[in-house]
């Protein structure tokens, strides 16, 4: 009786450790449009903070859920994805930010020149700022 | 890393001064695609700048390592914080000549682009055979490779050895549009 206990609590166990891994390894990525950003900020302010210290700049806003407002100076769609580019002060660089699928779908309604705030992922500093998975968050 | 950065501001820069004949993307796709029995892996990069300079034969490339996506979350994890290291590494970069490059027609043609690839830190020099082909004022630029872990010194645990691929395939599309500062 008692073996007959103690395999059974194991099977269980088991089986629930082969569960909790499975969803781990499964786990989606986070939710962009749930989750609160970590920073609030404009597009003038991480061009400038990119160009002037990259590597401070990495550390801080790397991996980070940011909220960036700017003015939008170029609008296009490329392979059904969507990508905005907010204009800064700087004449090289800008930010540049490739809308997740659900919101490229809503870029038509936006134009040239409206101010605008995105919340995107940021991965780093090439020529611009990039942010990926941006959703809208207000027009 | 900053350096190679500015390098190539300074090639973009300089070059511009000198020709027209700059194309430029900021939006290339670069995938990669690692296929053992157990699992397949596949991430793509959208966010890739890729510059040539067709009077001289130049091209210069830089990707960010966290622009990376995978389905799951739990890989791109890993790729970035113990395979890649991309806090350390933030950026990948390729630069190099186009050889016996001359015009580039609206017909497919195939040239080798030699250079120097730095992922991970570790640079290895490289030649790989790549398609230009001109549509209207763009010159779209693709092809494929494959890479050895083992060169760049990616470690990979003995836990998942299984279910990543020694080599892994990449291929790149970039469709590059004159550039006029």
């Amino acid at each position: 009786m008692n073996k007959n206990k103690i395999i059974f609590s194991i099977l269980i166990i088991g089986i629930l450790c082969f569960f909790i891994s499975y969803k781990m390894y499964n786990r989606p990525h986070a939710n962009i449009t749930e989750s609160t950003p970590d920073i609030t900020l404009t597009a003038d302010t991480i061009i400038d903070a990119f160009s002037s210290d990259e590597t401070k700049a990495n550390s801080r806003y790397l991996d980070k859920i940011l909220n960036i407002t700017g003015t939008v100076s170029e609008l296009k769609l490329e392979k059904n994805k969507g990508i905005i580019t907010l204009k800064t002060n700087q004449d090289f660089g800008s930010v540049l930010c490739h809308l997740s699928e659900s919101a490229s779908q809503n870029i038509h309604s936006l134009i040239v020149g409206q101010k605008i705030t995105l919340k995107g992922v940021c991965t780093g500093y090439l020529m611009d700022v990039i942010l990926v998975n941006a959703e809208i968050t207000n027009e | 890393m900053k350096s190679t950065y500015l390098l190539l501001i300074c090639f973009l820069l300089s070059y511009n001064m000198q020709s027209q004949e700059q194309y430029l993307t900021k939006n290339g796709a670069i995938t990669f695609f690692s296929s053992t029995i157990i699992e397949d892996i596949k991430a793509e990069n959208n966010q890739v700048l890729s510059i040539i300079d067709a009077s001289k034969s130049k091209m210069a490339i830089s990707i960010l390592i966290k622009s990376f996506l995978f389905k799951k979350a739990l890989m791109q994890e890993h790729f970035n914080e113990n395979y890649l290291e991309s806090d350390k590494f933030p950026k990948a970069t390729f630069k190099g000549d186009i050889l016996n490059f001359n015009n580039v027609s609206s017909l497919d043609a195939k040239y080798d682009v030699q250079g120097i690839i730095t992922i991970h830190g570790v640079s290895k020099e490289i030649v790989v055979p790549t398609i230009f082909k001109r549509n209207g004022d763009t010159i779209l630029v693709k092809g494929e490779f494959d890479l050895l872990l083992e060169d760049f010194d990616i470690k990979i645990p003995r836990l998942v050895l299984k279910k990543i691929a020694k080599e892994i395939n990449v291929t790149f599309e970039f469709n590059h549009k004159p550039y006029n500062r």
